[in-house]
């Protein structure tokens, strides 16, 4: 019958239909026993008390890992799927080895992914990404590299990363710090704001936008804003031996500004460095 | 008994022309034929809102008669399309097909009535399959090929003129049962037959009128009197076909094609036309099931010579908007020397490739969309800035290319994977920056004052490590590679060459 919940007829349909409920909406449902009347059922699914599971409802489809776990908890399961979501960090801070991971995760679960590199600063040596499933974009400037980015995004790349920590704004200067200023010819705007469109095109297409840079660019238009700060480095060895090492950095991670969720409290980080 | 099905298609210039604007299938419309070395234009046929504009007309007097009348020049190009357009139609229905003429195709419809059922069965879907490709045709079956054609030329008075989506529909069908052969051709007049003039005129001499009057006489005196023709016209009479079908198969490319009045200089006034013939073109394949795997377009220049593009599609596809915008970006990328004046498309068709939705997570891009957007982005940023990743195998440091973008299916059930640690990462410098390096002593350095202000004082450093490779090359590499932290907090990846002594920073660790 139209609009009516069928009944789920066999145990093994009971289960399967659980595991779909509890695998894709984040919450384990099998604590709750589900009524057998399908009224009943009906009753909770009107009042809220239970949901339908979003992957099976067109309007939320899983979120993307970033690659840490306790970063996806701040960010309310991770990166929201056709949301603007911006890592504001310093040289050294790990902006670009978040970013690397967020690629690694999704590469390896099948998902597609593009990067847009205006900087031509990708490494393909390390592992950790699938390269099979990541597209590759070097645009020429920071103009480039926007319309890249929508491009990207309405081909329905599940995760566009846009790279922008060596073209992007410059992080301000505190007070009474001098700056040289030169008369140099400035380089193509991008644009009032860009980021508006952007994160139209992310919404409308269901993909994620992951913007990295020295500053906050995006401002409101991201959903989330990630800010990293660097630690202390760590080497083995004594300083001068021959045998010393860098064996990483530490830094802080913060969920700096969320749209629906308050700010996270900081998140100790440490990064590893692969020996080379 | 053979049964042969005959697909006429009347009016073929007008169809043609409706086909391309069947917008003006409810507007007085005539396709006019212009005379050579500028002669008068004459009418070659006319829509029924033309009233009284009949084919031979001269376009001045047609206009005399109705006023309001358009008209549009008949295209060989269109009359083409048009024709492989109703032999398509017809290979939908019968595998046997042979093309008699433009828009005249004979086709062997026996052994097709567990498909259709009897004989009006096979003409009723002749008839809708032209329709699905924007033609309005007769359509005859009888048991040859001769007396199919004249099936469909008697249904032809039958012919409504029908509006379409895609054209004009309104066709009609003739059957002819084996026992009704002989009552239907003895009343057809001789005038429905394609006879000289000469021998019409002999013929009314002999006091003869209709194929049953030329089957009672005996063929021997037939053919003493009027000769080889006697025989034939005697045979035609007695519905003995002597011609059998000869099945050819249809061709393997799905062709459209469009003149321009014009020479086309920009890009605008071709994008109009490729939406419409890629409109046509999806319409047919789609009419028989099928997809292009390969789309090539062919451009005829101002100096009549013919310029011709292959479009490489990652995979086969319909999608009119993707398949437009490959074809701007092909042109944007290599613009034709002179103005265009007429076009033509080619698809190879593949059975038809049906993409199944996932049943959990959110719809990912089609195969089309992902070669459409790398296409964009080519066109963009250029082919070696887009790609898939790759690390080439050889010793130079943070070197990297790109390959073609050609992503493996996603997996049936994807599981995301543990997440792992999150490791500190180098960020290549591409060119390296050049630096000047002093160090201590012992070699150690102490200062680094690299191009765009990255450098400063060290504070802690590792190194250095030794690589000597492609010596076998012209382009040997020998460095001792250092891991560097300066004053502010910059960690850089510096090498010095052993040869000449320079210092480069090639990466900094983010």
């Amino acid at each position: 019958m139209r609009g009516e919940l069928a009944p789920p007829a066999t145990p093994q349909q009971r289960l399967h239909l659980n595991r779909c409920l509890a695998r894709s909406n984040g919450v384990t449902l099998l604590a709750r026993r589900l009524p057998k009347d399908p009224r009943a059922l009906e009753d909770l699914l009107r009042t809220g008390q239970v949901r339908r599971a979003p992957a099976l409802s067109p309007g939320g489809p899983r979120p993307l890992s970033t690659g840490i776990p306790r970063l996806d908890a701040a960010l309310g399961g991770g990166l929201m799927r056709g949301q603007l979501h911006e890592i504001v960090a310093p040289p050294g801070a790990g902006g670009t080895a978040l970013l690397r991971a967020a690629l690694g995760v999704a590469t390896q679960a099948g998902e597609l992914c593009a990067l847009i590199d205006p900087a031509d600063a990708f490494d393909p040596r390390p592992r950790g990404i699938d390269l099979r499933r990541l597209l590759w974009a070097r645009p020429e400037g920071p103009v480039q590299a926007l319309r890249a980015a929508e491009i990207a995004l309405e081909a329905r790349f599940a995760l566009v990363a846009l790279d922008l920590a060596d073209a992007g704004p410059k992080p301000r200067r505190p007070r009474g710090v001098i700056e040289v200023v030169r008369f140099e010819k400035k380089p193509p705007s991008p644009g009032a704001s860009p980021w508006a469109r952007l994160a139209r095109r992310a919404e409308k297409h269901g993909g994620v936008l992951l913007l990295l840079g020295r500053a906050a660019q995006a401002g409101t238009f991201a959903s989330a804003t990630i800010e990293l700060e660097r630690g202390p480095s760590l080497w083995d060895g004594a300083a001068g031996a021959p045998g010393r090492l860098l064996r990483g950095v530490r830094a802080v991670g913060a969920v700096a500004r969320h749209k629906r969720m308050p700010p996270s409290g900081p998140l100790p980080l440490h990064l590893p460095l692969e020996a080379p | 008994m053979p049964r042969i099905a005959c697909l006429w298609v009347p009016d073929l210039p007008l169809c043609a022309a409706l086909r391309v604007e069947p917008r003006l299938a409810e507007a007085p419309l005539a396709v006019v034929q212009a005379g050579d070395l500028g002669g008068r234009a004459h009418v070659l046929g006319a829509t029924p809102q033309a009233f009284g504009v009949e084919a031979g007309q001269t376009l001045a007097e047609a206009r005399a008669i109705c006023p309001q009348l358009i008209h549009r020049q008949a295209s060989p190009e269109r009359e083409r399309s048009a024709a492989q357009a109703a032999l398509e139609a017809a290979a939908a229905v019968s595998p046997r097909v042979e093309e008699t003429a433009p828009g005249l195709v004979h086709l062997d419809a026996g052994g097709l009535s567990a498909l259709f059922g009897d004989d009006r069965g096979v003409a009723r879907a002749l008839v809708a399959a032209a329709e699905r490709v924007g033609l309005r045709a007769a359509v005859g079956v009888a048991a040859g090929k001769s007396t199919a054609l004249l099936a469909a030329r008697a249904a032809a008075p039958d012919l409504t003129f029908e509006p379409t989506r895609h054209g004009i529909g309104g066709g009609a069908f003739r059957a002819v049962a084996p026992d009704e052969q002989a009552a239907f051709l003895a009343g057809l007049p001789l005038l429905a037959l394609d006879l000289p003039d000469e021998l019409q005129q002999t013929l009314r001499r002999f006091g003869l009128h209709t194929l049953g009057e030329v089957a009672r006489l005996p063929p021997g005196p037939l053919a003493a009197r009027l000769g080889p023709e006697g025989t034939v016209l005697w045979r035609l009479s007695r519905g003995e076909d002597g011609s059998a079908l000869a099945p050819r198969p249809p061709p393997p490319r799905f062709e459209e094609g469009e003149e321009l009045e014009w020479d086309a200089q920009s890009i605008e006034p071709l994008l109009f036309v490729w939406k419409a013939l890629l409109d046509r073109l999806t319409q047919r394949l789609r009419a028989r099931g099928l997809m292009a795997r390969e789309l090539s377009l062919q451009l005829r220049l101002g100096g009549a010579s013919w310029d011709e593009r292959t479009l490489d599609l990652a995979a086969p596809t319909r999608e009119v908007g993707s398949l437009l915008q490959l074809l701007r970006l092909a042109v944007e990328g290599r613009p034709p020397a002179a103005g265009v004046t007429a076009i033509r498309l080619c698809a190879v068709p593949v059975p038809e490739v049906l993409d199944q939705l996932p049943l959990f997570g959110p719809r990912g891009a089609s195969p089309t969309q992902l070669a459409t957007a790398v296409a964009r982005l080519v066109a963009l940023m250029g082919p070696d800035r887009v790609g898939q990743p790759v690390a080439p195998d050889r010793w130079t440091p943070f070197a990297a290319e790109v390959a073609r973008f050609a992503p493996p299916p996603p997996p049936e059930m994807p599981e995301p994977p543990p997440a792992g640690e999150v490791e500190l990462v180098a960020r290549a410098l591409r060119p390296p920056r050049t630096a000047e390096v002093r160090c201590d002593a012992a070699g150690r350095p102490l200062l680094v004052i690299g191009e765009g202000a990255l450098g400063g004082r060290v504070v802690a450093s590792a190194g250095p490590w030794r690589t000597v490779a492609g010596w076998w090359t012209d382009a040997p590499v020998a460095i001792d590679s250092y891991d560097l932290e300066v004053a502010g907090g910059l960690l850089l990846r510096a090498s010095r060459e052993l040869s000449s002594g320079a210092w480069w920073i090639e990466a900094v660790y983010d």
